[in-house]
C-alpha cells in the first residue's frame, strides 16, 4: 500500500501540466517529423519572436503528413510547412493531369480553403519535388540539368529509386513512358531511399530518383537533373494555417509573406545538409539563414559547433534534451503503467469471481493486443487529437493484456486448499482475497507488471509520432535523416531504462513476495 | 457435543453423498468417521462446519443450532485441520497460527502469548520454529503446527479430515498420543476421519462405519469387533486389521 502511495506521488510529481501564462497567446508552429520542416518550423519561429515580436513557439516533433495536417486541423498547431504535391496527391488524392504548376497550386490553394478553411501562403520559392539525381562530376551527364536534355535511350545506366516509386502506378513506369526513356529492365531496382545517396556516390548506381532538396546532393557532391516537362507535380511549400487562426493572429499574413519566395532550391539544398551531414541544430541553421537575408541582425556564426564529436560529446551537448525527453517517456510509461494497474488489478480478480464473462472480456484485450501499435495510434486520433492523451491510451491498452491475464491466472492458479482451509478457519471472501489469494498470487501479478513495464518502455517511443515526445523523438528524427547518432541517443537510454526498471522491479519482487514462497521456489 | 440429525447431501439430483445420516457424539469425546473410498465421510466433515451446505438436516454444537447464525461465525467455533495440514506457505508458523486471532483483532500480546502456549504444546520451541515457514518443517511438524492453527480460538470442536493419512507410522503413533493428549487434557469434541481401521479403534471413542452415504454401524470398538451388525462390517474389520497386521 505504501509502495502505491510512493508511486502515486513519484508519478504526480513529475507532471508538469502547468504552462506558462502569457497575456498574448503563443503561435504554435508545426512540422513534419524530417529536417526540411525542421528548418522551417525554427525559421518561422524566429521571425515571428524575434522580427515581428510575437510570442511563438516551435512543436517540431511530429510524425508524418496525415497526424500533422490533422493536429493543424484540430488547432494542436497554428501552422506548419506543406508541398503543393502533398496537398494535391496526398490530401486531395488528384490524379496529375495538369501539368501547370501555378494551376495547381490554385487548385490546391482553393479546395483547401473550401474543404478546410486552410489557406495556403504564396510559395517560399523552393520546389522540393522528385528529381533525377546523378553525380556531378560523372562526364556522361556534364552539361545536362534538363531530363529533357538527356538520350531517349538509358540502356547503359544503372537506376536505383525508393521502393514505393517502383511500385506506384504513377511512378516509375509512367515517368519513363512520359519522357520516353528506355531503361534495361536487369539494370533497374527498388531501394530503401536513406541507402539510395551512398549508392549513387560509390558508383553502384549511376542514376537515382530523390528528393530535389535532399541535403545529401550537396554532401556527396551530386546534382539534380529537372523535370523540365512537369511529369510530378510542383511541391512548392508553403506555409498552411486555418481561415481562422488568421483572424487570431493577423500578424501571420506578414510572417507568411516574408517567406515569399525567399528560399531557392540550392539554399534548401545547403540548409538540409549543414543539419543532416555537418550536424548543426535546425535552428542555428535558420537563424544564420535569417540573417545572411537580412531578416534578422546579428552574426552568422560561421563554424559549426558540432563538427566531428565523439559520442560522449554528442551526449554532453545534448543532455537538456536528454532530460527532457526521458523525462516525458518515464512520465508517458508511468503513468500508463500506473493507470492500467489500478485498473487490471480489480478487473483480473471480478474475473475470476465471474468466470462467465471472462471469456468474452479476454477476447477483447487480447484483439487489441493484436493491432500494431503504429495502427493502433492511427485509430486513436480522431478520437483523442495527437498529443499526449493517445500516447497515454494506447500505452495504457498494450499494459492491460499482461496485468489482467496475470492477476486471472495468478488469482485462479491458488491451490483451493489453502482457499479451503482459511474458508473452514472462519475468514470471510474478502479476508481470504486479502491475506491468502493476493499474496499467493504475488509472484504472478509482478511478473505481469514487469512484462508491461518493459513493454510500455518500449513501446512509448512510438508516442513520438503523436506529437507526444518522448525518447522515440531522436528515434524517429535520426531514421528520417539517416542519423545514427540521433537515433542513439534515444535507443540507448530507452534499452537502459528498460533494463534498469526490469531490474528495480525484480528487487521490489524481493521485498514484496513473501520469503515463504521464495524458498518454494528455490526447492 | 456434537448432534447430526437426518444430515444428507445431494449433488445434482440424483448423487446421494451422504443419506439421511444422524448422529450424537457426547463433548469430550473422539469420533472417527470411516468407510470406503466415496463413502461420504469428507463430504459429513465439511456439511459440520459448513463448507459444503447441507441438502437437508440439522447441526447441533452445544446448544447452538448451525441456521442459527451465519457461516463464516460458524466455523469460528470448529477447529479444522486437513491433510497435509492446508498450512499457508507465505506466512510463518507463528502467522499460520495466529491468521484468524489476527483478523478478529486479538490484542498482539495476547495473541503472541497463546500462539507460545500453542508451539509448547506440540513441542515446537517458539524461539526456533515460530518464524520458520511451512516448507521449513517436517510433515509431521507441519501436521502439528495445523492442529496447534486449529486450537488458537479454542473451539470446542476439532474437525479432522484424515490428518495423519500422509505420515510415516512412527510419527502418526507420536500424534496419536498428542491428540489422545489433547482430547484429556483440553476436554475438545474431536470427529475424525480416516482411512484406517486400527487408526479408529485406537482413537475413537465412538466409530462410524459408512459405506454408500449412510452409517452401517456406529459403536465402540468392541461393539465392532464383538457384534459387527452384518457381513460388510466383518469383512470390513478383518480386512483392515489383517492387512494392517501383515
Ligand atoms: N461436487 C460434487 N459433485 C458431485 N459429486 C460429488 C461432489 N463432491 C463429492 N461428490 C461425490 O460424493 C461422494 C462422497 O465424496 P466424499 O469426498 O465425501 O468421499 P470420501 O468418503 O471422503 O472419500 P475418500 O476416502 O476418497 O476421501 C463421492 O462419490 C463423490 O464422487
Ligand atoms: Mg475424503
Amino acid at each position: 500500500m505504501r509502495m502505491y502511495l510512493i508511486w502515486i506521488l513519484f508519478v504526480l510529481s513529475n507532471l508538469s501540466f502547468a504552462q506558462k501564462s502569457n497575456d498574448i497567446n503563443p503561435i504554435k508552429v508545426g512540422s513534419k517529423i524530417f529536417t526540411e520542416g525542421q528548418i522551417l518550423g525554427e525559421m518561422m519561429t524566429l521571425v515571428l519572436n524575434e522580427k515581428l515580436d510575437h510570442p511563438a513557439t516551435a512543436q517540431l516533433n511530429f510524425g508524418g503528413t496525415k497526424v500533422v495536417f490533422d493536429a493543424l486541423l484540430g488547432e494542436d498547431i497554428d501552422i506548419y510547412p506543406e508541398y503543393t504535391g502533398t496537398g494535391y496527391v496526398f490530401i486531395l488524392k488528384k490524379e496529375n493531369l495538369i501539368r501547370d504548376p501555378e494551376r495547381i497550386y490554385k487548385e490546391v490553394a482553393l479546395a483547401y480553403k473550401e474543404r478546410y478553411q486552410i489557406l495556403w501562403s504564396p510559395p517560399m520559392g523552393f520546389n522540393n519535388s522528385y528529381a533525377l539525381v546523378v553525380r556531378k562530376d560523372d562526364p556522361r551527364f556534364s552539361g545536362i540539368s534538363k531530363l529533357s536534355q538527356l538520350p531517349k535511350d538509358l540502356r547503359s545506366f544503372r537506376y536505383a529509386s525508393p521502393h514505393e516509386f517502383m511500385e506506384r502506378t504513377d511512378g516509375f513506369r509512367s515517368f519513363k513512358d512520359f519522357y520516353q526513356f528506355q531503361f534495361d529492365p536487369s539494370q533497374i531496382m527498388g531501394m530503401d531511399a536513406g541507402l539510395m545517396y551512398s549508392a549513387l556516390k560509390e558508383k553502384q548506381v549511376d542514376m537515382i530518383m530523390a528528393y530535389a532538396t535532399d541535403g545529401r546532393i550537396e554532401a556527396y557532391h551530386l546534382k539534380t537533373i529537372k523535370d523540365d516537362l512537369h511529369f510530378f507535380p510542383p511541391y512548392w511549400a508553403a506555409w498552411n494555417f486555418k481561415e481562422k487562426t488568421l483572424k487570431k493572429y493577423p500578424i501571420l499574413k506578414e510572417a507568411t509573406e516574408l517567406f515569399h519566395n525567399l528560399i531557392s532550391e540550392e539554399e534548401m539544398i545547403r540548409m538540409n545538409a549543414a543539419v543532416d551531414e555537418y550536424k548543426r541544430s535546425p535552428k542555428e541553421v535558420a537563424r544564420n539563414f535569417l540573417i545572411k537575408k537580412g531578416i534578422l541582425t546579428g552574426k552568422v556564426n560561421k563554424k559549426s559547433s558540432h563538427s566531428k564529436r565523439g559520442v560522449l560529446e554528442f551526449l554532453y551537448q545534448k543532455r537538456f534534451y536528454l532530460y527532457k525527453i526521458m523525462k516525458e517517456h518515464i512520465q508517458l510509461s508511468s503513468l500508463s503503467l500506473f493507470l492500467a494497474i489500478l485498473i487490471s488489478l480489480p478487473l483480473g480478480i471480478l474475473l475470476t469471481r465471474y468466470q462467465k464473462i471472462s471469456g468474452p472480456v479476454f477476447a477483447v484485450i487480447n484483439t487489441l493486443q493484436t493491432i500494431p501499435s503504429l495502427a493502433l495510434l492511427g485509430l486513436l486520433i480522431p478520437l483523442t487529437g495527437i498529443g499526449f492523451v493517445p500516447a497515454i491510451t494506447a500505452l495504457f491498452l498494450y499494459c492491460l493484456l499482461p496485468l489482467i491475464r496475470n492477476t486471472y491466472t495468478g488469482i485462479q492458479g491458488v491451490d483451493s486448499k489453502y482457499i479451503e482451509a482459511s474458508k473452514g478457519m472462519g475468514l470471510t471472501s474478502f479476508q481470504i482475497l486479502k491475506t491468502v489469494e493476493i499474496p499467493l498470487a504475488l509472484p504472478v501479478i509482478l511478473a505481469g507488471v514487469r512484462t508491461s513495464s518493459v513493454i510500455v518502455i518500449g513501446t512509448a517511443t512510438l508516442a513520438a509520432l503523436v506529437g507526444a515526445g518522448g525518447l522515440g523523438e531522436p528515434i524517429f528524427r535520426g531514421v528520417a535523416t539517416i542519423n545514427s547518432s540521433l537515433i542513439l541517443l534515444g535507443a540507448i537510454p530507452s534499452a537502459l531504462l528498460a533494463i534498469l526498471v526490469d531490474k528495480a522491479l525484480s528487487l521490489a519482487e524481493r521485498k514484496l513476495i513473501s520469503k515463504g514462497l521464495q524458498l518454494q521456489e528455490k526447492r | 457435543m456434537i448432534k447430526v440429525e437426518g444430515l444428507t447431501k445431494v449433488y445434482d439430483s440424483d448423487i446421494r453423498a451422504v443419506n439421511d445420516i444422524s448422529f450424537t457424539i457426547p463433548k469430550g469425546k473422539i469420533a472417527c468417521i470411516i468407510g470406503t473410498s466415496g463413502c461420504g465421510k469428507t463430504t459429513t466433515l465439511k456439511m459440520i462446519n459448513r463448507l459444503i451446505e447441507p441438502s437437508e438436516g440439522k447441526i447441533w454444537i452445544d446448544d447452538k443450532e448451525c441456521h442459527e447464525m451465519d457461516a463464516v461465525h460458524w466455523r469460528r467455533r470448529i477447529g479444522y485441520v486437513i491433510q497435509k495440514a492446508g498450512l499457508l506457505p507465505h506466512l510463518t508458523v507463528r502467522e499460520n497460527i495466529e491468521l484468524l486471532a489476527k483478523i478478529i483483532k486479538r490484542p498482539k500480546r495476547e495473541r503472541l502469548k497463546r500462539s507460545n502456549e500453542l508451539l509448547e504444546m506440540i513441542d515446537l520451541d517458539p524461539s526456533e520454529f515460530a518464524t520458520r515457514y511451512p516448507i521449513e518443517l517436517s510433515g509431521g511438524q507441519q501436521q502439528r503446527v495445523g492442529i496447534a492453527r486449529a486450537l488458537m480460538e479454542d473451539p470446542p470442536v476439532l474437525l479432522m479430515d484424515e490428518p495423519f493419512g500422509a505420515l510415516d507410522p512412527i510419527t502418526r503413533n507420536t500424534m496419536h498420543e498428542e491428540v489422545l493428549h489433547l482430547n484429556s487434557k483440553l476436554g475438545k469434541t474431536f470427529v475424525i476421519v480416516t482411512h484406517d481401521m486400527e487408526e479408529a479403534f485406537k482413537l475413537g471413542d465412538e466409530i462410524l462405519l459408512m459405506d454408500k452415504g449412510e452409517i452401517v454401524q456406529k459403536g465402540s470398538k468392541e461393539d465392532f469387533i464383538n457384534h459387527p451388525k452384518n457381513d460388510f462390517v466383518e469383512a470390513f474389520v478383518t480386512q483392515q486389521l489383517n492387512r494392517d497386521n501383515l
